[in-house]
């Protein structure tokens, strides 16, 4: 993987409760300003092939999207494109299928294009409509799965990690007070605004441990990016984005498959392959945007993908190691705290983050790029089975 | 339109993973899972044979949700047990409200309830129920 591909242009919409704005919409937005973020530009008909990031639209009543989707939505009827779902990583997925597809050395330009409308549902049953990502809900095992949804299961990791490893509800709660503040001037996010550590705890609570504020958004929006071969590159910018590493992990769906309730097993394998790829390490990372679905799931990514031993995380947050400033940045734009969570959307906005953070464009929430090495991160699925981690890079 | 009456969930009787509690267990790595497999999710082995999973275990860890599907009332204590002789086990806790009222460690057996009514059809399985330790 690591000299074939380039990111040459990105581009978004600002994330939020889009009831004006429908699926096709938001990808058309999203789209345009993927092409409008090509700094010498492109004609649309370079583009060979496509990936479209779909999650949610069969399950809550929107009807399940095919490549034909997005071949309908932005008019490239004449190229092939693949609908991605692979849970709460279906961005990062797209992102590597759309990777997979240059650095195969067949098409020379391709798009992954990420959509997902949450909001036209209730957030709760949201969630238990599409399974929670635990078979939640109604119709299914009798004694198992009953009860549960997204966040139960991200509750039992909170719940066993402060147990096992120190950690308390307060520094759950610092997570959301570091990337709520980072939200802040970032003009994608969903919510731009100062959470206290007071504030989360007297939040209601949605899964105890979890309170409201510890969860992320239901969300909509729209995110894409556009790729070429490496050697190319330089003909549609000369500032492109590399792909060092683009890797997804696997762990049991099932929770009583899982090993322990303190790291999760599909994100240390997806790091570990995805380094293995650029031949870097953890350490030559110079920030990085990780799925904070919940407060406690950051914790446990910082740990999981090697940035710190196991333990260790929730000390390093409370010296403040994590802030803009700091050595290791997390989530300088807010992250799904402040963003929200569109499901196919959120690995593709991270992705434009770290685009625009390695090129130094990032305005007020620009990071101090020393490697010129970023890290893009999502998990979740079935029992948060799945994860995804992509390495980008200023040199190839 | 009215929803269709549901099938009768008698069949589910039938079943052994659903009351009878019988799993596999991998003679190669040990791991024991259900329902019943014929590859080993954690080593791909295909030698396999089948286990009757215990009903007691202990707390590896749980939640109290308060945001529960709808039919459900809140809160909806989960958990995940450690059972005796191997193995792990999800489901909810019966008769519990307050996460106070459970310890990560503590004992837990399963009983037989019934645990939601699917158009006017009860729908029974297994909870977890704490073990006083007093009574042991």
């Amino acid at each position: 993987m690591r000299g074939k591909v380039a990111v040459i242009g990105v581009g978004m919409i600002p994330f939020g409760e889009l009831f004006e704005k429908g699926l096709e919409t938001m990808a058309q937005e999203a789209y345009i300003n993927c092409l409008k973020g090509v700094d010498k530009g492109i004609d649309p008909k370079e583009i060979k092939a496509a990936w479209f990031g779909q999650w949610s639209g069969g399950l809550i009543g929107q009807g399940t999207q095919g490549g034909s989707g997005l071949a309908s939505m932005i008019g490239q009827m004449e190229i092939p494109i693949t609908r991605v779902e692979n849970g709460c990583p279906t961005g990062s997925d797209t992102f590597r299928n759309a990777c997979l597809g240059v650095a195969s050395g067949v098409y020379e330009v391709t798009l992954a294009l990420g959509a997902e409308k949450m909001r036209d549902k209730p957030g709760v049953e949201s969630l238990v409509a599409a399974g929670g990502g635990t078979g939640a809900g109604m119709g299914m095992h009798p004694s198992w799965m009953l009860g549960g949804g997204g966040p139960s299961i991200q509750a039992l990791y909170a719940t066993r990690q402060m147990y096992e490893l120190g950690c308390t509800m307060e520094d759950y709660a610092r997570v959301a007070v570091l990337n709520h503040h980072n939200g802040v001037s970032c003009p994608y996010a969903h919510y731009r605004f100062e959470v206290t550590v007071e504030r989360v705890l007297n939040s209601p609570v949605v899964c105890w441990p979890l309170h409201l504020l510890d969860c992320c958004p239901q969300t909509d929006g729209a995110a894409a990016a556009l790729l070429c071969r490496a050697d190319v590159a330089k003909k549609y910018t000369d500032k492109p984005v590399y792909v060092l590493g683009s890797n997804i992990g696997m762990d049991h769906g099932n929770l009583w498959d899982k090993h322990n309730f303190i790291e999760m097993l599909s994100t240390i394998r997806a790091a570990r392959g995805a380094f293995e790829m650029g031949g870097v390490k953890p350490g030559d990372v110079d920030f990085a945007e990780l799925h904070d679905c919940f407060t406690n799931t950051e914790l446990m990514n910082i740990e999981d993908i090697g940035f710190c031993p196991k333990g260790e995380a929730h000390k390093l947050l409370r010296e403040g190691q994590f802030d803009r400033n700091a050595r290791l940045p997390i989530n300088p734009s807010g992250g799904l705290k402040a963003h929200g969570h569109p499901i196919a959307a959120t690995g593709l906005g991270q992705i434009c983050e770290v685009f625009w953070q390695l090129r130094e464009e990032a305005d007020e929430r620009q990071v101090k790029i020393k490697n010129g090495i970023g890290l893009q991160h999502n998990v979740g699925g079935p029992g948060f089975g799945v994860s995804g981690v992509n390495i980008l890079s200023r040199t190839p | 339109m009215s929803a269709p009456a549901p099938a009768s969930p008698l069949f589910w009787r039938f079943n052994p993973e659903v009351y009878r509690l019988i799993g596999t267990k991998c003679k190669d790595c040990g791991h024991i899972t259900y329902p019943r497999r014929k590859i080993c999710p954690l080593c791909g082995s295909l030698n396999l044979e089948e286990h009757k999973l215990s009903r007691r275990g202990t707390v590896q860890t749980y939640c109290i949700n308060w945001t529960v599907p709808p039919g459900l009332e809140p809160p909806v204590p989960i958990i995940v047990v450690d059972l005796e002789g191997g193995g792990k086990y999800q489901g909810v806790i019966t008769e519990v409200t307050q996460a106070e009222e459970v310890k990560i460690g503590g004992k837990v057996e399963m009983v037989l309830r019934k645990v939601w009514t699917d158009r006017g059809i009860n729908i029974y399985g297994y909870k977890f129920r704490l073990v006083e330790e007093a009574l042991r």
